[in-house]
């Protein structure tokens, strides 16, 4: 069998004796197509691989994703319930105080009527003392009286004189009488209307000042404060309840965001996929080229046939379609990158 | 409700974009490749956007769009075109077949969306 040096007439200024032995040759390209083949083999693995990852992450992603959109809308369900549960508070709290000084003015509104009453009570007393001073000047006329009797028949006119001043007397009693009769009919009527109704207070334009200090609204405040702090200290839960939902709720909508951008990163294992196809059919063109060698020097393949199946790194460099592959293949051959500028987006 | 149609043969592609956009508010329609899509359109889907792959098995993207315009009511319906090439001719081939635009993968959220509103602008 000619060498396959002097067959292809590669090098015919080398000796014939160091020539190339077309054996040799085809045994060392054997192994080539087998090796691309593992190459292959390991190419599609790894393609399937990060396909099947990326079809796990992005499956995980939306479950995150729509996970996170869940949260967010509880999260704001929950701040609006809290936020209105605090303005109801504000407003429970802001008719607490009004209750609570309406009660304090009712109750001063009553003690005041009680103590008019109590001084109609004392003028009773006044009318009492009457009775008692014109009790004490009739003893007086009837000692006086008596005496006149005593000197009766000289003096009659004495008598008459006694009973003008007894008939006054009992004139005053019975206005007495009449005026205690009169003031225990008012205070009656008074204490009834006081104690069986109500509505006076409603009725009423004038009330007693609510700075008016009394046991009673001594009491009274101190449950209005004691309710009052209650109410703050509660809102003051709920401000912060609400601001830590809405911090929740700031987090999880960037969360959302974040999300959606990894969920367009993922865009990357389309992109690999088919660099590494490109490769793998780079790497076939290889092992067509090997054999086709190997054919040659076998003396089954003409020296035509190889060069019209030889591969070109121009040939390469034409199946390369992406930008990326194109800077990389430049970069690796030493030529001018091109389509360095063509736009990511184009609308036509 | 607005419908896209995502045409692309990698499932992850799929279900990236799909995620995207019915998180925006779009109904989504999916297909495989352009026979697939094609066959829907036939059936009465009528996506007011497309948006489609152009290396892919069956029927190629470019083949597609210009079949899809030959289909009722599909004459205006924009159809971009989203895929890892970047080379002039093929976008002049595209170009031809009726597509409306070319993106080069990969397309982040944001820049997806602001090109749906500007084929879409009342969407």
């Amino acid at each position: 069998m000619p060498s396959l040096l002097r067959r292809l007439s590669l090098a015919p200024d080398q000796p014939e004796e160091q020539g190339v032995r077309g054996d040799v040759v085809a045994g060392a390209l054997a192994p080539i197509p087998a090796y691309c083949e593992v190459i292959d083999g390991h190419v599609r693995d790894v393609i399937e691989l990060t396909g099947e990852a990326a079809h796990a992450i992005i499956q995980q992603m939306v479950k995150v994703d729509s996970l996170a959109e869940v949260m967010t809308s509880d999260v704001s369900q929950l701040a609006g319930t809290l936020s209105r549960t605090e303005q109801e508070l504000s407003q429970v709290s802001s008719s607490n105080d009004q209750l609570v000084g309406r009660l304090i003015s009712y109750f001063l509104y009553r003690d005041h009527q009680i103590r008019a009453l109590v001084d109609q009570m004392r003028e009773l007393n006044q009318h009492v003392t009457q009775i008692e001073q014109v009790s004490r000047a009739t003893n007086i006329l009837a000692l006086n009286a008596m005496i006149e009797a005593v000197r009766a028949g000289e003096a009659g006119e004495g008598f008459s004189v006694v009973a003008d001043e007894v008939r006054k007397l009992a004139h005053r009693s019975s206005e007495a009488a009449q005026g205690i009769g009169s003031s225990i009919a008012d205070l009656t009527a008074k204490l009834d209307a006081v104690l069986s109704d109500d509505t006076q207070f409603d009725r009423a334009q004038e009330f007693p000042a609510n700075d008016e200090e009394t046991a009673m609204t001594r009491r009274l405040g101190g449950i209005a404060n004691a309710q009052r702090e209650m109410s703050e200290m509660v809102s003051g839960i709920l401000r912060d309840t609400i601001e830590a939902a809405r911090q929740v709720q700031s987090s999880s909508d960037s969360l959302v965001t974040e999300t959606s951008g990894a969920v367009g990163h993922v865009q990357f294992q389309d992109i690999s996929r088919q660099m590494l196809e490109h490769v793998a059919d780079a790497v076939a063109d290889v092992r067509r080229q090997s054999e086709s060698v190997a054919g040659y020097a076998r003396g089954e393949v003409s020296a035509e046939e190889v060069q019209e199946r030889a591969i070109d790194v121009d040939d390469l460099r034409a199946k390369h379609v992406m930008a990326r592959q194109r800077f990389t293949h430049a970069a690796q051959t030493g030529e001018d990158a091109q389509g360095a500028d063509e736009p990511l987006i184009e609308l036509f | 409700m607005t419908t896209v149609m995502l045409v692309d043969d990698s499932a992850t592609m799929l279900m990236s974009l799909k995620s995207i956009l019915t998180k925006a508010g779009y109904a989504v329609e999916t297909a495989a490749h352009g026979k697939e899509a094609l066959d829907k359109l036939g059936k009465g889907v009528k996506p007011n956007l497309i948006i489609s792959d152009v290396n892919m098995p069956q029927m190629d993207g470019i083949t597609f769009a210009r079949e899809a315009r030959k289909s009722p009511g599909m004459r205006f319906t924009p159809i971009l075109m989203l895929t890892t090439e970047s080379e002039q001719s093929k976008r002049a081939e595209a170009k031809s077949a009726g597509a409306t635009g070319w993106l080069v993968k990969p397309v982040g959220p944001d820049q997806l969306l602001g090109v749906i509103k500007q084929v879409l602008p009342g969407a």
